[in-house]
């Protein structure tokens, strides 16, 4: 599994204006929901279903949301930088702005934690975090995404 | 004249250049007690220093006030809470443990060695106890923090297992040379004695250290002296009373050390150096002792039972002992391998000697070339084996500049120091807590008792209770840089306790089979580990492991979930880090 199966170049979001958690769920649910074809309103809610298990606020001004959708094809990615760093109740308490959404069908079971892991394996890599906040262009930000994944393994 | 001056000079001469090796084990990582054990050897009568020291009395004499030294010391720095959380699992390693492992190691010692019955039990017990001195150096020196709860058990079952040890082996001695009666109920009557006698006159003992310190206004200067002293003298009365005065010693310093002391802070400096002393001796002396010509014969016995200690002996006796406390595969195996012997083995191979047991060189010899063995071979391996197993707890807070002033009257209060880390907490904006306010800071060289916020550098002086101290810690030192380890050991996301085994299935879709749909995660945890429960322990639940991320006051306050749990863990996370290092020769592959 590995990031360049998750999203594609459509799927980034470089620069992506929200106040609150809930403003950038809404406004990443609405993303993805145009991506996969499906409601708004249902992504959103699957999104704030898994939240309320407990924050995807990772830490280190990264979060991963994410959760399970019946009507899904494939495992679908959308990944966003903030412009102004946002509340996300993160474990450290730090404020967020690289956001990495995952949506996985009803029936993706190990492919959905396999995704996950590696996407939360990333972006604890802090080298690749700086340079995903010093870019502001969706093509060079899909780029370092999905740039030699064997590096970034440990 | 000339004589003692000799002697004075050799004698101050070996332990200045044991502290000076200290700098040598410390840059490689070289099991330091070896390297003393390797002076005396250097030093002695086959070495360059060519002394010839055959006094075994003396040498007795020496080691065992070392050791009783050494014991005290080691269960003044064991906490009451580790020493009941690791109790029961320790003490069955240290009594049947030990009873196992001498009896497994005699097999082979009596059918591959020839030796008689009595002869091959006594070569089990030399080599049943591990060391504290040498285990305690390697898990506290080793700056490495290993989990609770393995730590606790190594370190209660090495103070503990001496003293099992010793009675065998003195009650052995006495049946090959035939001295007293012997019958199975005067041995068991003298095992009661011993050990009862050990546990009243250790807590005897610690009592009185602790009203002697405490109610007497002696000079600070004297204070140590008499804790050490009165730790020596229960050490000598119980055994002149029948009782196991390394047992007493042991437990008067848990008791002694779990206690407010006044001058704590200048008595656990002074215990320190003793301890240390007291290693340098004990070891060196042991070494100038060994004759190494002696020992190419021996070579393949003492082998052969290293062999047979390491492998099969300790692991069966851990295996057997553990199983029934609930520790896990890795915890057990790690264990095993940790059961280091050191001076204790070497010690109680004095013994037949001194009691006139025929051959009985060769006690020594062999307890002494296992000994060599096993320092070499697990001392170590411990610190790679314990990150390969993932039992390694990354500390909270990176290194920590920080000075300890005792107050003289004050036992529950102290005055600490910090130099204020550019990294740390506080100066990243952290709010002190209201306890933790400064008395005075030095800034740029001057002192100020309203120095307004505080900045990276500032000298901060401030009193706090002993126990608060770790904490300040975690405020004024360097926050290391542990997201990396942090996943590995606390899971990819954190989770609320209380959301149930329902909503975690459906959440991941996990199987999850056997699991009630309502218990909760908190619950979950209780379940299986009941009152042991701690930071970092692992629930395997299919695909995921859950893990306790956080805890206050015993209830587990944030549980993390590890996705993807087997990298972090053994081969799997060397080729992860062989990767990172050699990226063209996995690229390809990958």
């Amino acid at each position: 599994m590995e990031i360049i199966d998750l999203i594609s170049p459509e799927s980034v979001v470089p620069n992506l204006r929200a106040t609150s958690k809930k403003q950038a769920l809404q406004e990443l649910a609405r993303r993805a929901a145009d991506l996969v074809g499906l409601p708004e309103r249902t992504v959103f809610d699957v999104l704030l279903d898994r939240e309320r298990l407990g924050t995807t606020g990772v830490g280190n001004g990264i979060a991963i949301p994410h959760g399970k959708l019946p009507d899904l094809n494939r495992l679908h990615g959308l990944f966003a930088r903030l412009e102004k760093p946002i509340n996300f109740d993160s474990i450290d308490e730090q404020p967020v702005d690289l956001i990495f959404l995952l949506l996985a069908p009803e029936s993706a079971g190990a492919d959905h934690l396999k995704a996950l892991a590696r996407v939360s394996r990333l972006l604890r890599d802090k080298a690749v975090c700086e340079k995903l906040r010093g870019t502001d262009s969706a093509e060079g930000l899909y780029a370092l995404l999905t740039d030699n994944p064997a590096t970034r393994a440990a | 004249m000339d004589s003692i001056n000799l002697l004075i000079l050799v004698c101050a001469g070996l332990a200045v250049a044991a502290v000076f090796t200290s700098v040598l084990a410390f840059r490689f990582g070289a099991p330091l007690l070896l390297l003393f054990l390797g002076l005396g050897l250097a030093a002695g009568v086959d070495g360059l220093g060519g002394i010839d020291f055959s006094d075994t009395h003396t040498a007795f004499l020496i080691g065992s006030a070392a050791l009783a030294l050494i014991l005290f010391d080691s269960g003044y720095h064991t906490s009451l809470k580790s020493y009941r959380q690791a109790a029961a699992p320790a003490i069955t390693l240290a009594t049947l443990g030990v009873l196992v492992t001498t009896a497994l190691v005699a097999l082979p010692g009596r059918y591959l060695l020839h030796l008689s019955w009595s002869e091959a039990l006594l070569l089990g017990t030399l080599l049943s106890s591990t060391d504290a001195a040498a285990l305690f150096f390697l898990l506290r020196t080793g700056g490495i923090t290993i989990r609770d709860r393995v730590r606790s058990t190594l370190e209660v079952e090495s103070g503990s297992n001496d003293p099992m040890a010793i009675f065998l082996t003195l009650t052995l001695v006495t049946l090959l040379t035939g001295q007293q009666a012997s019958g199975p109920w005067q041995i068991l009557g003298r095992f009661i004695l011993a050990g009862g006698g050990g546990v009243g006159m250790g807590l005897l003992g610690g009592w009185l250290i602790i009203a002697v310190v405490n109610r007497l206004r002696l000079d600070p200067g004297l204070t140590p002296v008499a804790v050490m002293g009165l730790a020596a003298a229960v050490f000598g009365l119980t055994n002149l009373l029948g009782g196991s005065g390394f047992l007493a010693a042991y437990l008067a310093g848990l008791l002694a050390g779990n206690a407010k002391l006044q001058g704590g802070g200048g008595l656990r400096r002074f215990q320190d150096g003793i301890t240390w002393l007291a290693q340098i001796a004990m070891f060196v002396t042991l070494g100038l002792l060994a004759t190494p010509s002696q020992f190419p014969a021996l070579l393949g016995a003492a082998a052969l039972l290293a062999a047979v200690l390491t492998f099969v002996a300790r692991p069966l006796a851990v295996f057997l002992c553990l199983t029934p406390f609930g520790f896990g595969k890795r915890e057990r195996v790690f264990v095993a391998w940790v059961g280091l012997r050191g001076a204790v083995s070497i010690l109680l191979g004095l013994v037949p000697l001194l009691q006139g047991v025929p051959q009985a060189g060769r006690f020594f010899d062999i307890a002494f070339l296992v000994v060599v063995a096993s320092l070499l071979v697990q001392g170590w391996t411990v610190r790679p084996l314990a990150r390969w197993l993932g039992l390694i707890v990354p500390d909270k807070t990176g290194p920590v500049d920080r000075m300890e002033v005792d107050l003289p009257g004050l036992a529950d209060r102290e005055m600490v120091a910090y130099v204020l880390h550019p990294d740390s907490a506080v100066a990243q904006g952290r709010p002190l807590p209201r306890w933790a306010r400064p008395i005075l800071v030095r800034r740029a060289g001057r002192l100020s008792s309203t120095p307004g916020p505080l900045q990276a550098g500032d000298r901060v002086f401030l009193l706090a209770a002993p126990h608060q101290v770790p904490l300040l810690d975690g405020l004024f030192g360097r926050v290391r840089d542990q997201a990396e380890t942090e996943a590995g050991l606390y899971g990819d996301f954190a989770m609320t306790p209380d959301i149930t085994v329902a909503a975690l299935r459906d959440a991941y879709g996990l199987g999850l089979p056997a699991l009630p749909d309502a218990l909760t995660l908190a619950e979950l945890f209780r379940r299986e580990f009941r009152q042991d429960l701690e930071l970092g322990d692992r629930l395997h639940l299919g695909p995921v492991d859950l893990i306790v991320r956080d805890m206050t006051d015993g209830r587990i306050t944030s549980v993390g979930i590890a996705l993807d749990p087997s990298p972090p863990v053994g081969w799997e996370r060397l080729k992860l880090r062989l990767e990172a290092r050699f990226p063209r020769l996995f690229g390809a592959a990958s």
